[in-house]
């Protein structure tokens, strides 16, 4: 008997997508999508996979010619792809950085249309001067609708619906991040934490920054100012809109940047992998990042 | 390749992108597509029916659409959820269009599934391109051919596209693969060249 036999069974082992060979034998897997897909699965990064060989898959019999077998990976590969995208979105939820930029995208256009609103008022009533106390948002659209044109009152109508819409869409941002950045939306809430994610480019990437880089998110022109430059860099990006952060006096603000931004990178980082929220952590971090805002 | 007057076309269902017809043609654009844009330059691998390709970088099928049209099965990879999804749109129209969602810089996801090829396409604009081509040169038959979409912009805008151009070719001898030709792609696509490259 060849000593090498029985002692090195695995370097006998081949495994294809489609059948395992042992020595001259071969197992055939049925054909299944699912199972195929589950096995190609399996086998990436599988040291005894194997370059598929349709001839011999035609001489096991797991196909009888090359057309089929084209046709079972084809059908197999567009499974698989389905299902990794799937996959994808199951963790790194798209929806919700889409929903966020959405959010900030009405915002801009009604601070726009609110802009051109009043000029076009102005333009019809020159008594009225933005430098004397005029009134802001709903209590101002009301004042223009009086005895201004029919179009400028349609227009606002539309500013008001685009206000209620936004207020919907951002609590529905909030009660989203909730679920899928749990402790992230604890430590800075749920718009914050969800704005981050769209400035990282997902919630992964987020899951992957050190608390430095999460500091100045959304600060790009200002760090690269201060790269390239002899500025002084930035204390704060996204992070700045946490009441905490803007609401401490200037001098503190930098240090409550630099705590909460450690404390979101540990918190995406749990959210990214463990996708639950970590009661015990938040409540030291929060504890951690109100103690920053303290004078010493 | 199949050319009506000075256009060129490929043979297959219409309507993959908006792509015009012409006597039941498919237009293939040199403007849309870079490997159009080599045909059109006069240079390039004839693609025959027979061929099995990779292509690394498929996006959103648009290519990789025509490529089908004239090659017996393309394993088309491409890493982005986004594009993969109209990747699949594509594949479901063409049978011998084989969806891989992976990072072409690890090739070991997708052995299980890419058989040796005769032509590699590769158009993934990163700057270690170079690498991902040479990880990706063991799916190749041995007198295969490779070809290479390099983006000079993409490894180093500070420097001369010919410099960098230069550097790739030299990077890529040094990991075992030669380069035949470089064509630059203007005037369809101005500082992208297309190596044409084999194994040494």
């Amino acid at each position: 008997m060849n000593p090498n036999e029985g002692s090195y069974p695995l370097l006998l082992m081949k495994s294809y997508w489609f059948l395992d060979r042992e020595g001259g034998t071969c197992h055939a897997l049925p054909h299944d999508q699912r199972i195929l897909a589950e096995r190609i699965k399996q086998l990436e990064g599988d040291k005894t996979a194997e370059t598929p060989d349709w001839e011999y898959a035609v001489k096991c019999g797991f196909v009888k010619n090359r057309g089929e077998y084209l046709d079972l990976l084809h059908a197999t590969a567009l499974f698989l792809a389905a299902d990794r995208i799937d996959e994808e979105s199951k963790v790194d939820h798209p929806e919700l950085i889409l929903m966020v930029k959405m959010l900030d995208e009405i915002d801009t256009v009604i601070n726009l249309l609110s802009e051109r609103s009043v000029e076009w008022y102005r333009a019809l009533n020159p008594e009225f001067s933005r430098k004397s106390e005029i009134p802001r948002g709903r209590k101002l659209r009301d004042l223009m609708r009086d005895g201004s044109d029919e179009a400028l009152g349609e227009i606002l109508d539309e500013i008001e619906q685009l206000t209620k819409r936004r207020s919907t869409l951002s609590g529905k941002v909030s009660a989203k991040a909730a679920e899928f950045l749990p402790n992230c939306s604890a430590l800075a809430g749920g718009l914050v934490a969800a704005r981050l994610a769209a400035e990282a480019g997902g919630i992964r990437a987020l899951a992957l920054m050190p608390g430095s880089a999460i500091q100045v998110l959304g600060a790009r022109n200002a760090l690269f100012c201060h790269l390239s430059t002899a500025s002084p860099p930035p204390k704060h990006g996204l992070v700045y809109q946490y009441r905490g952060v803007h609401g401490s006096r200037k001098e503190r603000r930098g240090k409550v940047a630099r705590v909460l931004a450690a404390k979101l990178a540990i918190a995406a980082k749990i959210d990214y992998y463990r996708g639950e929220s970590d009661p015990v952590f938040i409540e030291k971090a929060q504890e951690t990042i109100l103690n920053a805002g303290r004078s010493p | 390749m199949i050319w009506i007057g000075d256009q060129l076309v490929s043979e297959g269902p219409g309507g993959v992108y908006g792509e015009r017809m012409i006597q039941g043609y498919r237009l293939w654009n040199p403007r849309r597509s870079k490997l159009a844009a080599l045909y059109h330059l006069g240079k390039g691998i004839d693609l025959e029916s027979h061929h099995r390709v990779l292509y690394l970088g498929a996006a959103n099928g648009t290519t990789v659409s025509h490529v089908a049209d004239y090659v017996e099965v393309v394993y088309a990879v491409e890493p982005a959820p986004r594009p993969m999804q109209d990747l699949i749109v594509v594949a479901r129209q063409r049978k011998n269009i084989i969806p891989i969602m992976a990072d072409a810089r690890r090739p070991e996801r997708y052995i299980p599934l890419v058989e040796k090829v005769d032509i590699i396409y590769q158009d993934v604009a990163q700057p270690d391109q170079a690498e991902i081509l040479s990880v990706n040169s063991r799916f190749l038959v041995s007198d295969g051919f490779m070809v290479f979409m390099l983006k000079p912009r993409s490894i180093d805008v500070t420097r001369t596209p010919a410099h960098v151009a230069e550097e790739v070719i030299n990077e890529l001898s040094t990991r075992g693969i030669r380069t035949e030709e470089c064509v630059w792609l203007s005037p369809y696509y101005p500082d992208h060249a297309a190596l044409i490259c084999k194994i040494s």
